[in-house]
């Protein structure tokens, strides 16, 4: 599994980056976390406002930071 | 950070100030084939590049571009801008199940519609300035 968190280094995206860590920590599943920071890669998604979280290519969310519960879900 | 890209955690402050006061304003603009339509298009953009908030691809929330639809999710304040009674901006989120705070008609405010396409800065200015006076 391949976690990417799209943004530009800003508080809500390393909060984002913190909170999947989390998730995956508590339900013990290992992925691949990517910080993707690339504006042609981040727009390449579709995605306009950051943060935003892509599980094997699927936007999950975007402008805004998901709750650890939120990242589980995605992710089991 | 492109003007493009705005985060969440920078300050929004410049003239014009929607007045739902959300970090994170979302602005779709009709674009259509009219004179309103490609109106409606720069009046975005001008709302954008003062800071209001991030103009959106209302024909992605059409074509169901998952990173859009997401996009627009992720928004606290929709500011839809249509330029005629069709109001297809207004029916094409409201499909998306998207929540609207804002809609505006410019024919509404005013402004005739017809098919010149060659729009000039001074209507845009007219027409921002009256999209002003609604947020």
């Amino acid at each position: 599994m391949k976690i990417e968190i799209l943004g530009t280094g800003c508080a809500k995206c390393n909060k984002t980056k913190k909170i999947v860590e989390k998730a995956l920590l508590e339900i013990g599943v290992d992925a691949e976390i990517v910080k993707v920071e690339d504006f042609d890669r981040i727009i390449s998604y579709g995605v306009m406002i950051t943060p935003a979280v892509v599980i094997d290519g699927e936007v999950k969310i975007a402008g805004r930071v998901p709750g650890v519960d939120d990242v589980k879900k995605w992710i089991t | 950070m492109t003007e493009e890209m705005k985060c969440l955690c920078e300050d929004v402050t410049d003239e014009i100030k929607c007045s739902c006061e959300s970090d994170n304003v979302g602005i779709f603009p009709c674009a259509d084939a009219s004179n309103v339509g490609q109106i409606s298009n720069m009046v975005a953009v001008k709302l954008a590049k003062k800071g209001v908030g991030t103009m959106m691809c209302t024909v992605g929330i059409g074509g169901h571009s998952p990173g859009i639809i997401k996009s627009a999710e992720g928004c606290d304040c929709i500011i839809a801008i249509d330029g005629c009674p069709l109001k297809c901006t207004k029916a094409t989120l409201e499909h998306a199940g998207i929540p609207i705070s804002k809609h505006i008609v410019l024919t509404e405010l005013g402004i005739k519609k017809d098919h010149n396409l060659d729009i000039l800065p001074s209507q845009v200015e007219k027409a921002l300035a009256k999209v002003a006076d609604c947020l």
